[in-house]
């Protein structure tokens, strides 16, 4: 790329007319020259982001032939298995969409497994996010963004799911409609104002819809276009690495590169959608016939982001449940159908505020910690992660029980367990596994790497030969950085020997338990020299530094 | 199903598809003619075993030596087995037609499998069962299409052919004979699919047992099932569900297994949302990732 080449007359003509009333060059040439990290784990926000498009594309196109209406008719239409049924006209056009509109099944596919993706791609994309610290200052506000779009974008399923009136989408707004009930003293007033009377009554379709392709998508783009000027302006968090610091940003620079590679992976995204809908079958709602309410079946779930509700309801107890003054609270459903979701996103919204609180740490952040320097935060991501697999494998327990044939009623006792035990030991797992690391991260910084050859010393002992590092790792290494709390430094009784009252009581003394908690056993490498190590037994016999290095 | 959808909008598709309906009609009503009653006559005089045709005395030696064990000679019950003298002939043939009986572990619930003994013997028991054991309990319902005939109980190709068209014809009819989709649909996801599943795939019960898939049973034994109530399975007797509206249940069962899948040639075997999820994360978001991973480690390479 030595020689600019110059773009035709007719082009440069348009172009400069517009550049001379918008002064876009500019702006253009700063913004286009925004340097992104390259590293994978960056993309997965953009899978979300491109399986957001293909929804809002597929969405557009389904719209123009559903009809959200809960009327009754008498199908008639090409599916010729149910001609003479009497379904709603949401059901009805939806099979209209499947079987009469040229690529209308196609689509709707494509809107489910998009659908699908996206949720999912949030899932990692976000988990990347906690296990790195990238939520840290100053970007806590595009955290909780990311966990309003996370929440939003369930709700926005379930909305959708439930729009064609199908066998399994009745069956989910049932299930809501239970949660809403199970509030105490309001949740009849809720129910009824949503379904506009009984359920399932006439309603309700009309107002999912008018939530699930107006209210819901607009709030969903506001704050992914406002997450992403964030971004923008903040620019990504990156690894450590030689030339990374809080304040300078490496990558490779929006334009060309690394425009032209993202461009091809939104192809790949729907390629990946496309090729899925066009190959498995989701959702097949002409089978699973029109929703009756005197229809039950088994073996019929929400789409998988809902699964950990679903999990949650199916393990909760109901021994709390409780009917104070003759009026019931069915804590059985209340607890898990809103406290357990509420404890999940809870949790994630207020995370990054509980560690700064914890450390003090106020500095911007612009390094992504290694997991393993965090170990306590690695730890509870793990155990948040593990508290989730367990409700959500609960989900389909009865899938699972007919699968592998273990019986119904174990498995909600072993899901029982495991959703208590399960998310402990992943915290103490996940925690030794980091320290285990950070100890080998010093052995390494102290002897170099274990190369894998063996040799004997002429006193007949067997050595593994230890080579050293490349620069970029000893860099990485040597700026580990410190895990302290503002809490430990400061001084439990003042230079009058008076208790310092901070600490003493309350909030302070919390904090500085929980300040103990957060940097126990944390192995530093603040005082190692690199290869300082013992050389006799480890290292590379003198004559061979040179071949080696 | 891509070849027809290719072609329904062709000139001729309709013309074709008249043709083939009034082709299916005449042959359907061909098997049927000349009235219902004698059809049903028919079909019943080709099923029902004539007393020629069976042997009462074989049938005792097969009980006594297969079934009394549990069952006790009297047909009475004992500490492995139930008293079966009020199950009927319907659930006989039920069990041991679909491979139940004679149980290999009186403790558990037994799985389908194929029958132990042949069609002759069944019917030698039957008959010995309906003589000397039976004190009530529902009948075969002969009229009801069951398995397809086999080779070995004829003698030659010819004829095996001829009882295989046979075959086929009723159960065409029988099938095709009910059209109220919505009873059949209703009915069956009402009574069978919170057990079976909407499917039909089946599903887990309590207690280690399961509803199984049903996919296998013919239209006699689902309607047999339904009069007998196996195990854990309640019995939905003819003035519960009416025979008209089993025949309505049995074919939406049966139609709904014969559908093929329009939305792609991986069903997922139709366990739906779970297999969905799965599907989800193990294909989709994986490959889309493993993108990702390609296309940065490139880049990084040409840092
Ligand atoms: C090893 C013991 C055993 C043998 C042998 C056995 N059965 Fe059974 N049978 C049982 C048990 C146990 C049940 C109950 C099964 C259940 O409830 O799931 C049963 C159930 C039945 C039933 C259904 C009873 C009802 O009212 O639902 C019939 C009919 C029957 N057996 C017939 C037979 C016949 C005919 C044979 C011989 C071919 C036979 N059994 C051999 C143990 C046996
Ligand atoms: C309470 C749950 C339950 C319900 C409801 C139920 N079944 Fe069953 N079904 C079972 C169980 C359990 C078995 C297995 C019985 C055994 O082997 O002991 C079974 C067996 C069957 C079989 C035999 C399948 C085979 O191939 O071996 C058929 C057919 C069947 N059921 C049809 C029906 C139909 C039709 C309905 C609705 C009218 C129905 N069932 C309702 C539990 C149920
Ligand atoms: C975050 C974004 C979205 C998600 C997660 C989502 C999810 C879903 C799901 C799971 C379904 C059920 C599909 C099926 O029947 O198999 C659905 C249906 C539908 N969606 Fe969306 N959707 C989103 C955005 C949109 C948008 C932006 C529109 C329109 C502007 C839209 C329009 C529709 C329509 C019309 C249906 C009903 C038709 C049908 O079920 O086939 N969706 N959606």
């Amino acid at each position: 790329m030595s020689k600019t080449t110059q773009a035709p007359k007719a082009l440069r003509g348009v172009g400069n007319f517009i550049d001379d009333r918008f002064h876009l060059a500019k702006t253009g040439e700063k913004n286009l020259r925004k340097v992104f990290p390259n590293h994978w784990s960056f993309m997965l926000g953009e899978i979300a982001l491109y399986s957001f498009i293909i929804l809002l594309v597929s969405g557009v196109f389904l719209t123009l032939w559903f009809k959200p209406s809960m009327l009754e008719v008498v199908y008639d239409g090409a599916y010729e298995r149910l001609q003479g049924v009497p379904m709603s006209e949401a059901y009805a056009s939806t099979l209209y969409i499947d079987f009469e509109v040229r690529g209308g099944f196609l689509v709707r596919q494509i809107h489910h497994w998009a659908a699908l993706i996206f949720v999912a791609s949030l899932v990692v994309h976000m988990l990347r996010v906690f296990f790195t610290g990238a939520f840290r200052k100053p970007r806590e506000i595009n955290w909780l963004i990311g966990v309003a779009i996370f929440g939003l974008a369930m709700v926005e399923g379930l909305f959708g799911y439930s729009l064609p009136d199908d066998l399994p989408s009745g069956m989910g707004v049932r299930i809501l409609q239970g949660v809403m009930l199970a509030l105490p003293l309001v949740g009849p007033y809720i129910s009824m104002f949503l379904f506009g009377g009984e359920f399932p009554g006439e309603d309700i379709i009309t107002r999912l819809y008018m939530l699930h392709v107006l209210l819901i998508p607009a709030l969903l783009l506001g704050l992914i276009v406002a997450h992403f000027m964030i971004l923008w302006h903040q620019k990504h968090t990156q690894y450590p690495g030689t030339g990374r610091t809080d304040k300078t940003v490496v990558g490779t620079p929006m334009y060309p590169a690394f425009a032209v590679k993202a461009g091809g992976f939104f192809f790949f995204t729907f390629a990946v959608t496309a090729g899925l809908s066009g190959f498995v079958q989701i959702n097949p709602i002409h089978l699973f016939g029109p929703f009756t309410p005197t229809s039950i079946t088994s073996g019929l779930q929400p789409d998988w982001y809902m699964g950990f509700m679903e999990g949650s309801l199916r393990i909760f107890p109901n021994w709390f449940d409780i009917a104070p003054f003759g009026y019931a609270i069915p804590t059985a459903v209340l607890v898990p159908g809103l406290i357990v979701p509420g404890l999940i996103f809870g949790g994630l919204a207020l995370w990054p505020f509980i560690e700064q609180w914890i450390t003090g740490d106020k500095r911007a952040r612009n390094v992504a910690d290694r997991p393993r320097n965090a170990p306590v935060r690695t730890g509870v991501g793990v155990a948040g992660i593990t508290f989730y697999g367990v409700l959500w494998l609960a989900g389909s327990n009865d899938i699972l029980s007919e699968t592998f044939s273990i019986d119904l009623y174990l498995t909600t006792y072993i899901f029982r367990v495991l959703a208590i035990v399960g998310p402990i030991l992943g915290y103490i797992i996940a925690k030794r596994i980091c320290l285990g690391l950070q100890r080998r991260d010093r052995e390494t910084l102290e002897h170099g790497y274990e190369s894998g050859t063996i040799q004997q010393l002429p006193s007949g002992e067997f050595i593994e030969v230890h080579k050293r590092s490349s620069d970029e790792t000893i860099h990485v290494l040597e700026n580990k950085p410190p895990l302290t709390s503002t809490a430990l430094s400061e001084p439990e009784v003042d230079d009058k020997g008076v208790e310092n009252p901070k600490t003493r009581k309350g909030p302070g003394k919390l904090r500085l338990a929980l300040a103990r908690w957060y940097t126990k056993d944390n192995v530093s490498l603040d005082d190692v020299e690199p290869y300082s190590g013992h050389h006799l037994h480890h290292s590379v016999p003198e004559g061979e530094k040179e071949a080696t290095h | 199903m891509k070849w027809i959808t290719a072609r329904r909008r062709h000139p001729l598709a309709g013309y074709v598809v008249v043709i083939l309906a009034l082709a299916l009609f005449g042959v359907g009503y061909a098997a049927l003619a000349p009235t219902a009653d004698q059809a049903e006559a028919q079909t019943l005089a080709a099923e029902v075993p004539s007393p020629d045709d069976v042997d009462v005395a074989a049938g005792e030696d097969i009980f006594n030596q297969t079934c009394a064990s549990c069952h006790n000679y009297d047909g009475g019950g004992s500490d492995t087995g139930p008293d079966i003298r009020n199950s009927g002939a319907a659930s006989v043939n039920f069990q041991v037609s679909t491979g139940r009986m004679p149980s290999m572990d009186p403790d558990s619930q037994m799985p389908r499998r194929p029958m132990v003994m042949s069609e002759q013997d069944l019917a030698n028991l039957i008959a010995y069962y309906n003589e000397e054991i039976r004190e009530g309990g529902p009948d075969i319902p002969y009229e009801v299409p069951g398995g397809p005939p086999q080779r070995e109980n004829f003698e030659d190709d010819a004829s095996y052919e001829a009882a295989m068209e046979e075959h086929e014809a009723d159960f065409e009819a029988y099938i095709e004979g009910a059209d109220d989709t919505d009873m059949g649909m209703k009915l069956y996801l009402t009574n069978c699919a919170h057990c079976h599943g909407w499917s039909g795939g089946g599903g887990a019960l309590t207690d280690g047992r399961w509803a199984p898939e049903i996919h296998d049973a013919t239209p006699r034994e689902i309607y047999e099932a339904m009069v007998s109530g196996p195990g854990a399975m309640p019995m939905f007797s003819d003035t519960v569900i009416e025979p008209e509206e089993k025949q309505e249940l049995i074919s939406y069962v049966k139609k709904l297994q014969a559908e093929p899948n329009a939305g792609g040639i991986f069903d997922l075997n139709r366990v739906g949302q779970v297999a969905e999820g799965f599907i989800g994360w193990v294909v989709g978001l994986s490959l889309i990732i493993a993108c990702a991973i390609w296309i940065t480690a490139k880049q990084r390479a040409h840092d």
